[in-house]
C-alpha cells in the first residue's frame, strides 16, 4: 500500500522532471490529478483497506497529492517564464529605424533667450509690457532727454516715416509710456522690435532689445550691477562676472557699458573677446533724473536704473552663431542646427 | 576723432606707454577705439643715397644701384624715376612693409640685393600733394641712414577716440589733455600764444565790417585781419601733425585753422579779403534762391532755414559747415579776415543733415561749441601766423558778443550722490577728482558746492556729478560688491505680458507638431503687396513706407505676415530645402490713414506653413483646430476671402459671437504660389493674436458620466459630392436627439463605381442617463437616422 503511494510519487516526480513543456504539464496534471487520475483512483481504493489504516492511508495520499501539486506549480511557473522568454527571443526590432512621430520643430534661437530673460525678470517680480514699434518721435527721443537735433541723435540712425512718427530705434521708449502709467516703485521689462538704418555684418535694420527698468525709492549702481550678474549668470553660467565701464547714453545718468567674463573661453582670453577675457553685452546705468521728471516721475523721492542689452547679440553669444544675417535669414539648414 | 601722442605732450607730461593712456582714457570714458603707431610699416627702413646706377648683366628692366645707407650696399630695382644722387628709403632685411611685403636679401636674376627702394604705398605713407610716382624721393637734407620714420616725421603715435556726445569739450587735443591730467593728477603745460601787431595806424574796422543778424544763431563771431600774407607751404612739422590726424594739409593760413579746430575744438575760417565785397561780414539766413559753389566743389541750393556768412552782396560760407569758392584763401591772396565764430548746435546739425555735407567743423559745432572758446581760438592762430612768418597781423579785434558765459556755482547733496552710486567715495578723493577735473569744488556738511566750468556744460544736476566722480574713481570699485539681487528695492510681483505668453503657449504646439519657429523683418518691399494679389480695397493695401529707407526691399511695413513667410519658405526652397514647416509670431501695421498722423493698428499675428507632401488642407486644419480648443471660442468655418489663399481650399475662422475673422488656412492661391515661386503644394495659416487673447479663459463644467453602457454603431451612406459632412453629422445629431453622445466622420470613399457620388462612413455614439438602451431603440434611432439622411440630404445607405 505503501509502496503503492510511493511508486505513484515516483512516477510523477520523474515525469515532471521531464516535462518541458505546458501541454505536457497539462497533460500530467490530467494523468494524476485528473478525475480520473491516478491519484484519484487510488483514493477510491481506500474502501478495500482496512478501516484503521485508512486514516493514514488517506493522509499519505493527500500529502503526495499536495506534493505532486506543488511541484506541478513550480514547473509551471517555470515553464511560463520559459514561455515569455522565448517570445521575447523571438520579438525583437531594429531600435535604429526612425521613430513614427512627427519630429519635433523648434523656437527661434533669438526668442530662446528672449524666454530666458523674461522668466528670470517675472521671477525678480518685473512686468512685462510692450509697446508700439511705430513711435512717436517723443517716446523715442524727446521724452528721453534727446532733443530734436540733439547730437546724441547722431548715436543711432533712424527710420522715420513722417517729422514726428518714427519706427523706434530703442525699447527705451516703453519706459517712457511706463512711467507716465505706472506709479513708482515699479520693475518693468520690455522685449521688442527695434529698428535702425544700418546694414552689414553687426547691424541688422531689425534688431531686438530687451529693455529694463527699476524706479524705486534708493535704488543704486549696486542694485543695477547684482540684478545683471544673476541675469547673466542664468545665460552663461554660474562662473560669470559683470564689470562696468564708463559710457554715455542721453537717458541714464551715469551710464555704463556692460561687460561680462567672456563665455567662449570662460575670462582666460580668446580670439572672440580680443584676449581681454570679457565681452562687452549691454548699454545700462541711472535713469536720468531729467527723464523722470519729464514722466512726472518725483526725482527727488525716486531714483531709478535701466538696462538694454541687444538680444540678437546675445543669442549669437549663447549658440556661438557666427553671422548675424543668419539669424533672419531662416535657412532650414540654420535653424535645424539648434534642435 | 584723432589727437597723437606728440601733439598731447605739447600739454602735459606723459610718462606711461600708449597702451596704458589707451586704458585709462577708456576706463574714464574716452574710449580709445584704435592706437596707431605710425611708424608701423617703417622698421628698417632707412634714408639711402643712390651712389651708383648700372645696367643689370641678366635683365634688361633692372639695373643695379650702390646705395649709401651708412654703409655702401647694392640693391637691385627695377623703377625707373631713379638717378644717382636721389636720397630714397631703402627698406632692409627684416622691413614689413604697409603692402605686405616682407624683406630679406635675395638675388635678382643672379645679381644680390640687399633690400628694396620704396614706393609711398609700400610705406603706407598718405600722398596728399600728388607729386610721388614711383619711389619716393626725399628731401635733399634727409640724413643718410637715419630711420624714414623720423626723416617724414611719421613717429607719432594716433589715438583714435569715440568722444560722447555729452562731451563737447573733449573734442580737442586740449580737451583730452585736460582728462588726462585729472587722471594723472598733472597740471597742464604752459602754451607759448604770443604774437606781435603791425605799428601802423590800421585797424581791423577799416577792412572789415560784423553784423549779426540772429544773435541766437551766432551768439559770438570774432574777426582779426592779416596782411601782406605770404601763403606758401607750411612747415614740416605742421603739416605732419596734419596729416597724422587725417587733414589735408592746403597752404600755411588755411592749415592754421585747421591746426586750431584740432588743437582747441575751435572751427576756424580765412576769407580771401580782396573777394569780400562791400568789405561786410553779415551772418545771416540765406535768402531762398541764393546759391554757393563751395570747396567741395559742390553747389547748393540755399535756403532760409540755413544760416550762412556773406559779404554785402552773397554768402561766402554755409556757416559752420562749409566754406564758398568765391572767397577762398588762394596762392595769390595777399590779404585775409579769420573767423572765429560760435554757431547753434542745432542750426548747424539741422544745414548740414540737409545739404548732406558733414566736416571737421560740423562734428564740432554739432556738438556744441560754448561761446568762451573763440577768443582762445583766435589768440592761438595769431600765434602761429606770427610764428610762421605767414603775414603781418593788423591791430584790433571785431568780437560780436554780448555776454560772456559765467561759470555756474552749483550745491549738490553728497549723499544722494553717493546713495545713487551705492558706494561711498572718501571725501578727500570726491575733491582732489572735481578739482582735477577744473571744478573747484568745497564740502560743508552735506552739501558739495562746485564752481562748474563754462565749457561744461554737460553739468546740470547731482547724478552729472556723480558720473564725474565715478568714472575717474574708477567703476572697478563695483568688480568686488557681490550684493543680493533686487535687495534694495520694494517687493513686486511679476507678471507676463498676455499676447507675448499666449504666443509662447501656441509657438511650443506648433514645435510639437514639427514646425520651427522663423524670424522675419516687418520691413518688406511694396512689390510683395502685389504679389500678394491684394487690391486696392482691401484693408492691407496701405501699407506705410519708410521715409529714409537704406533699400527698397525693406521700404514698408508689411501689412501681412503672409508675404514675409512666402519670401522666407521661397529662399528655403531655392537653397534646396523641401519638407519644412514654418511659424513666425510678428506684428503687421495697418495704418489708419496715409500719410500718418497718428500711431497705426499695430497688431499681433501668428503665422504658419507647410511645405510637406503628405501635408494637406486637413492637416494644417488639424493644427488649427487644436490651437483653438484651449480657447473659449465658439467658430464657425466658410471658405476663405483671403486673396492670396485658393478660394474653394481655404477656411476663414469665423467668431461667432463677434462674427470677426479670426484667421484663415488653406492652400495657397495658385497665383501667388507662382509670383513667389512656391511649390503648389503649399499650405498657409494665420491667427490674430489680440482677437484671440481675449478668450484665453476657458471655462469648464463637468457633467455626471453615466452609469448605463453606451452603445457604438457605425453606418456608411452615399450622398452627393455637394453634400458636406457638417451636414449629414449635423442631420445624425438631430436624429438621435436626447440619446445623442457623439458622431463622427471616419472614412470618406469616392470611386468610379458611385458615379461622381460619395461614400461618408461614420460612427456614432447613442448614451441615455437613465437606463441601458434595447435593441429595439437602439434599431429605432438607427432607422430614423437613415430616414432623415435620405429626406434631408437624398442619401442612402451603403
Amino acid at each position: 500500500m505503501l509502496e503503492q503511494i510511493d511508486a505513484l510519487l515516483n512516477e510523477a516526480k520523474s515525469k515532471i522532471n521531464s516535462c518541458q513543456d505546458l501541454k505536457t504539464l497539462n497533460d500530467i496534471r490530467v494523468e494524476f490529478l485528473g478525475k480520473q487520475g491516478k491519484v484519484t483512483n487510488l483514493l477510491h481504493t481506500m474502501k478495500d483497506i482496512d478501516k484503521e489504516q485508512r486514516p493514514k492511508f488517506g493522509q499519505l495520499v493527500n500529502s503526495a497529492r499536495n506534493e505532486i501539486e506543488e511541484l506541478l506549480k513550480n514547473l509551471q511557473i517555470s515553464l511560463n517564464e520559459k514561455a515569455i522568454e522565448q517570445k521575447m527571443a523571438n520579438e525583437r526590432v531594429d531600435i535604429s529605424e526612425p521613430s513614427k512621430i512627427v519630429e519635433k520643430g523648434e523656437i527661434h534661437p533669438l526668442h530662446k533667450v528672449f524666454d530666458k530673460l523674461i522668466d528670470a525678470c517675472v521671477a525678480m517680480g518685473f512686468t512685462v509690457i510692450t509697446g508700439p514699434e511705430v513711435e512717436y518721435d517723443y517716446y523715442n527721443f524727446e521724452a528721453l532727454n534727446v532733443p530734436k537735433d540733439h547730437p546724441a541723435r547722431d548715436m543711432q540712425d533712424t527710420f522715420f516715416i513722417t517729422d514726428n512718427i518714427l519706427m523706434r530705434s530703442q525699447t527705451s521708449s516703453v519706459q517712457v509710456r511706463a512711467m507716465e502709467t505706472m506709479k513708482p516703485p515699479f520693475k518693468i521689462v520690455s522685449p521688442g522690435r527695434t529698428y535702425r538704418a544700418d546694414s552689414d555684418a553687426t547691424h541688422s535694420p531689425v534688431f531686438h532689445q530687451f529693455e529694463g527698468l527699476v524706479v524705486d525709492e534708493n535704488v543704486s549702481l549696486v542694485d543695477l550691477k547684482s540684478m545683471l550678474t544673476q541675469l547673466l549668470k542664468m545665460l552663461f553660467g554660474e562662473n560669470t562676472k559683470i564689470r562696468f565701464r564708463p559710457s554715455y547714453f542721453p537717458f541714464t545718468e551715469p551710464s555704463v557699458e556692460v561687460d561680462a567674463t567672456c563665455p567662449s573661453c570662460g575670462g582666460k582670453g580668446c580670439r572672440l573677446c580680443k584676449n581681454t577675457g570679457f565681452m562687452e553685452l549691454l548699454g545700462a546705468g541711472m535713469v536720468n533724473p531729467k527723464v523722470l521728471e519729464m514722466s512726472g516721475i518725483d526725482s527727488n523721492k525716486y531714483s531709478g536704473f535701466a538696462f538694454g542689452p541687444g538680444v540678437d547679440r546675445l543669442a549669437m553669444v549663447v549658440n556661438k552663431i557666427p553671422d548675424l544675417r543668419m539669424m533672419f535669414e531662416n535657412d532650414m539648414k540654420f535653424l535645424e542646427q539648434l534642435k | 576723432m584723432k589727437v597723437t601722442l606728440k601733439w598731447l605732450k605739447d600739454f602735459i607730461d606723459i610718462d606711461m606707454t600708449p597702451e596704458q593712456l589707451a586704458d585709462k582714457l577708456t576706463n574714464s570714458g574716452n574710449e580709445v577705439e584704435e592706437i596707431i603707431y605710425q611708424d608701423k610699416y617703417l622698421k628698417n627702413v632707412v634714408v639711402g643715397k643712390i651712389l651708383d646706377i648700372q645696367k643689370h648683366p641678366n635683365a634688361d628692366k633692372l639695373v643695379v644701384c650702390k646705395v649709401d645707407i651708412g654703409e655702401i650696399t647694392q640693391i637691385v630695382t627695377a623703377a625707373k624715376n631713379i638717378k644717382v644722387g636721389d636720397k630714397v628709403p631703402v627698406s632692409l632685411p627684416g622691413a614689413n612693409l604697409a603692402n605686405g611685403i616682407h624683406i630679406e636679401k635675395s638675388k635678382l636674376r643672379g645679381v644680390e640685393s640687399v633690400g628694396m627702394f620704396c614706393s609711398i604705398e609700400e610705406l603706407g605713407v598718405t600722398d596728399y600733394d600728388g607729386e610721388v610716382n614711383g619711389i619716393m624721393i626725399l628731401d635733399d637734407d634727409a640724413v643718410i641712414g637715419e630711420n624714414i620714420a623720423k626723416t617724414l616725421q611719421m613717429d607719432d603715435v594716433i589715438f583714435d577716440i569715440n568722444v560722447t556726445a555729452n562731451r563737447p569739450d573733449c573734442m580737442s587735443v586740449i580737451g583730452i589733455a585736460r582728462e588726462i591730467s585729472t587722471l594723472t593728477k598733472k597740471p597742464l603745460k604752459k602754451q607759448d600764444l604770443y604774437y606781435e601787431t603791425c605799428n601802423d595806424d590800421e585797424d581791423v574796422k577799416k577792412y572789415i565790417d560784423v553784423e549779426v543778424k540772429d544773435e541766437r544763431l551766432c551768439p559770438r563771431y570774432m574777426a582779426c585781419a592779416v596782411k601782406d600774407v605770404k601763403i606758401e607751404k607750411s612747415p614740416k612739422w605742421l603739416r605732419a601733425r596734419l596729416v597724422s590726424v587725417g587733414i589735408k594739409p592746403i597752404n600755411n593760413i588755411v592749415d592754421i585753422t585747421n591746426y586750431v579746430l584740432v588743437e582747441y575744438g575751435q572751427p576756424m575760417h580765412a576769407f580771401d579779403y580782396n573777394y569780400l565785397e562791400g568789405k561786410k561780414i553779415i551772418v545771416r539766413p540765406a535768402n531762398n534762391g541764393e546759391r554757393i559753389l563751395t570747396l567741395n566743389h559742390n553747389e547748393y541750393d540755399l535756403d532760409s532755414s540755413m544760416l550762412c556768412v556773406c559779404d554785402g552782396v552773397k554768402p561766402v560760407v554755409i556757416a559752420g559747415i562749409i566754406g564758398g569758392m568765391n572767397s577762398c584763401v588762394e596762392p595769390t591772396t595777399t590779404t585775409t579776415i579769420l573767423e572765429s565764430a560760435c554757431f547753434d548746435r542745432a542750426s548747424i546739425r539741422r544745414t548740414s543733415r540737409k545739404i548732406g555735407v558733414r566736416t571737421d567743423s560740423t562734428a564740432r559745432f554739432e556738438k556744441g561749441v560754448d561761446c568762451s572758446l573763440q577768443p582762445l581760438g583766435m589768440q592761438r592762430a595769431l600765434s602761429l601766423v606770427y610764428k610762421l612768418n605767414a603775414g603781418k597781423i593788423v591791430k584790433g579785434q571785431i568780437d560780436t558778443v554780448k555776454q560772456i558765459p559765467q561759470d555756474k556755482t552749483m550745491t549738490f547733496s553728497l549723499n544722494k550722490i553717493y546713495k545713487l552710486l551705492g558706494v561711498e567715495i572718501p571725501k578727500d578723493d570726491v575733491l582732489d577728482i572735481l578739482n582735477n577735473l577744473g571744478i573747484k569744488s568745497s564740502i560743508n556738511g552735506d552739501d558739495l558746492t562746485c564752481l562748474v566750468p563754462y565749457y561744461r556744460q554737460d553739468i546740470e544736476c547731482y547724478s552729472d556729478i556723480a558720473e564725474e566722480l565715478i568714472r575717474i574713481y574708477g567703476y572697478s570699485v563695483y568688480d568686488s560688491i557681490n550684493a543680493k539681487p533686487l535687495s534694495g528695492t520694494s517687493v513686486t510681483i511679476g507678471k507676463h505680458d498676455e499676447i507675448l505668453h499666449l504666443a509662447r503657449n501656441l509657438k511650443q504646439q506648433l514645435c510639437s507638431y514639427g514646425f520651427y519657429e522663423c524670424v522675419n523683418f516687418s520691413l518688406c518691399s511694396l512689390g510683395d503687396r502685389d504679389k500678394l494679389l491684394i487690391d486696392e480695397q482691401s484693408e492691407l493695401y496701405n501699407m506705410i513706407k519708410i521715409a529714409n529707407p537704406i533699400s527698397e526691399d525693406i521700404g514698408y511695413l508689411r501689412t501681412s505676415m503672409a508675404n514675409s513667410m512666402f519670401n522666407t519658405v521661397a529662399r528655403n526652397l531655392s537653397r534646396k530645402n523641401s519638407e519644412f514647416k514654418l511659424f513666425e509670431v510678428g506684428r503687421v501695421y495697418l495704418p489708419k490713414e496715409l500719410p500718418l498722423t497718428e500711431l497705426p493698428n499695430e497688431i499681433n499675428m501668428l503665422s504658419f506653413c507647410t511645405v510637406c507632401k503628405k501635408d494637406d488642407f486637413f492637416v494644417l486644419k488639424g493644427v488649427v483646430e487644436n490651437l483653438l480648443r484651449d480657447f473659449d471660442l465658439k467658430y464657425k468655418l466658410d471658405y476663405s476671402k483671403k486673396c492670396f489663399l485658393h478660394s474653394g481650399i481655404s477656411a476663414d475662422i469665423i467668431d461667432l459671437r463677434t462674427n470677426e475673422i479670426i484667421g484663415s488656412f488653406g492652400k495657397v492661391h495658385p497665383k501667388v504660389a507662382e509670383n513667389f515661386d512656391l511649390s503648389e503644394n503649399t499650405y498657409y495659416s494665420e491667427i490674430n493674436l489680440d482677437k484671440l487673447v481675449k478668450y484665453q479663459d476657458k471655462k469648464h463644467s463637468v457633467e455626471m458620466i453615466s452609469k448605463y453602457p453606451y452603445v457604438d454603431r457605425d453606418l456608411a451612406i452615399i450622398c452627393d459630392e455637394d453634400v458636406t459632412v457638417d451636414s449629414i453629422l449635423q442631420s445624425v445629431k438631430k436624429s438621435c436627439g436626447h440619446l445623442y453622445y457623439s458622431a463622427k466622420v471616419f472614412d470618406i470613399y469616392r470611386g468610379k463605381e458611385l458615379n461622381g457620388k460619395k461614400s461618408v462612413a461614420f460612427t456614432f455614439r447613442l448614451e441615455s442617463k437613465e437606463k441601458t438602451l434595447t435593441d429595439e431603440e437602439i434599431n429605432q434611432v438607427v432607422n430614423k437616422i437613415l430616414k432623415d439622411l435620405n429626406f434631408r440630404l437624398k442619401a442612402v445607405l451603403r
